[in-house]
């Protein structure tokens, strides 16, 4: 501070809190606002325009009498229909899906800390990640079904690797992205090994944690379809199989739609739960 | 050994480039020095020297004796850069030095002695509050208020108010200076800044570290009497003739550079 800077202080000295002094947020310039009717019809009119153009081609176009692109009332007739069966089957692919995912988020979370945060678990386990996780977790269902003693279980394992790598990398690089800052005030502050890992190395990380546990979401519905191909009873996956087995294709599509729209709602969950989690992350 | 801090032969370099060579400095306990230099000194590499952030190359550093080799609840820090935890309201920051300088205290005891020390340094309405949504000089105050809560007898800030409007700087090093004097026994306080003013209002001391490689090449007694009043000092005659003083060292060492140069 110069002395003139410092003689404007003293003399700008208010008896109250001056404005810089205030809080952030009052402070801050509130943006424009974009329209919220103008964000969804922008987000709607990609699913209007394939809509169109798939009822156009089914109806209108030669292939329209192609039994595999049903017409749009076609095929929404058969969602209406099928939605005791889909039920069914949504609940059935819980049951892999939710202990799958929830054991990597678990366990991608500690060995990814622990590893991030120990040079030795770092030089011990990063190689052997390396080769591990490029794997496509889908060559191990003929195997994982092979070896273990029931469907459930080998698909649950297939979830779990798939959704594990992912939570994993993105935990063992936020523990490595960990500011200075944030390294040095633990140490003043006495925090270390379990502590520091747990209340300045987790939070901090939670970020990464959160992009692992989206991509390692998206990857274990994939998983979870491709392996109820295999050789599920019930399922989302099944459903779809089993209706294009008997060139059922209405039902197919609609069971393709209800796939989709189950993992729309769960990925919209986690975000949801992100924004919630990570309110102080600006 | 005497009490306080000391400091005998320190160098530091980084990747073979030296940042600091031969720091002999005797701090008494109690006392406020100002650590003085332009940017680039080393003077915040000296502070983290002293908060056992980072090793010396060469030399000692003592407190109370004993040698400093690591980080410890006998030294807290203030930093530049507001880094109260974002994950973690005001108080609950607060709570952790709390719970570290007190382990057995509950977590309610935490809590009270928390929000005691955030009244102490005007933030009793942001106890609740986030850093990000607190104002630079709020967060400061959060941090100033986390390093008294660790009670720790020696108190290093490194550049605590470089980033404030100078209204805020003024509020908060008379802040700094209230808490300092009202407290007994008196904190030790190494306060880094490179504002000449702030050096000689805040200290009993000022240690100027000259640059490349960072050294002591002054250090003067601030004879000025404490429950010091800010604009009368800041307008005294022999304020302006100890800034000019300060300002001439730095200005030769600037040119001692440039010459070499």
């Amino acid at each position: 501070m110069t002395p003139s800077t410092q003689a404007a202080a003293l003399r700008e000295l208010p008896a109250t809190a001056p404005p810089g002094d205030a809080p952030a947020a009052a402070n801050a310039p509130r943006a424009a606002a974009p329209s919220r009717l103008l964000r969804l019809l922008e987000g709607a009119s990609v699913f209007a325009a394939l809509l169109a153009a798939w009822f156009v081609a089914s109806v209108y176009l030669p292939l329209g009498d192609n039994p595999l692109i049903p017409a749009p009332p076609l095929v929404a007739r058969a969602l209406v229909d099928s939605l005791p069966e889909l039920w069914a089957g949504t609940l059935s692919s819980l049951t892999i899906l939710v202990p799958g995912f929830a054991l990597a988020v678990v366990a991608g979370i500690v060995a990814g800390l622990a590893v991030g945060t120990s040079r030795h678990l770092e030089n011990a386990f990063l190689p052997f990640a390396r080769v591990a996780a490029p794997v496509p977790p889908t060559v191990y269902i003929p195997y994982a079904i092979a070896i273990l003693p029931t469907f459930k279980l080998s698909a649950i394992f297939v979830v779990f690797i798939g959704a594990f790598w992912p939570v994993f990398q993105n935990a063992v690089a936020g523990a490595h992205a960990l500011e200075q800052r944030y390294r040095d005030n633990a140490a003043i502050l006495g925090l270390t090994g379990f502590e520091y890992r747990l209340r300045v190395v987790f939070p901090a990380a939670l970020p990464h944690i959160f992009s692992g546990m989206a991509v390692g979401l998206a990857f274990s519905f994939i998983l979870l379809t491709v392996a109820e191909l295999f050789g599920a009873n019930a399922g989302l996956g099944r459903f779809v199989q089993y209706y294009a087995d008997f060139a059922d294709y209405p039902r197919m599509v609609a069971g393709i739609l209800y796939t989709g729209l189950v993992t729309w709602l769960a990925m919209t969950g986690l975000d949801r739960l992100r924004r919630r989690v990570l309110f102080w992350h600006k | 050994m005497g009490q306080g801090l000391s400091l005998s032969g320190v160098d530091f370099a980084y990747d073979a480039a030296p940042i600091l060579s031969g720091i002999d400095l005797e701090i008494p306990s109690g006392q406020f020095v100002s650590l003085l230099g332009a940017s680039g000194s080393g003077k915040s590499t000296l502070l983290r020297l002293i908060a056992g952030l980072q090793r010396t190359s060469r030399g000692h550093l003592l407190w109370n004796g004993e040698a400093i080799d690591g980080p410890s609840l006998e030294r807290g820090v203030v930093f530049q850069d507001y880094a109260l935890f974002p994950w973690l309201s005001v108080v609950d920051n607060v709570a952790v030095a709390v719970g570290k300088a007190r382990p057995k205290s509950g977590k309610a005891e935490r809590r009270e002695e928390a929000v005691a020390r955030l009244k102490q340094v005007g933030l009793e309405s942001a106890v609740g509050k986030y850093p990000f949504e607190l104002s630079g000089g709020m967060r400061q105050r959060g941090a100033i208020a986390r390093a008294l809560a660790l009670g720790s007898p020696l108190l290093l800030l490194d550049e605590p108010f470089g980033a404030l409007d100078p209204v805020n700087r003024a509020r908060l090093q008379d802040l700094l200076l209230a808490v300092w004097e009202s407290a007994t026994p008196k904190k030790t306080i190494v306060f880094v800044t490179h504002d000449v003013d702030e050096a000689l209002y805040l200290g009993d001391r000022v240690v100027i570290l000259g640059s490349t490689p960072g050294r002591v090449i002054a250090d003067l007694p601030v004879d000025f009497p404490r429950h010091r009043e800010r604009r009368a000092l800041l307008e005294s005659r022999p304020f302006h003739e100890l800034r000019e003083r300060v300002a001439e060292t730095l200005a030769e060492d600037t040119l001692r550079q440039l010459v070499a140069a």
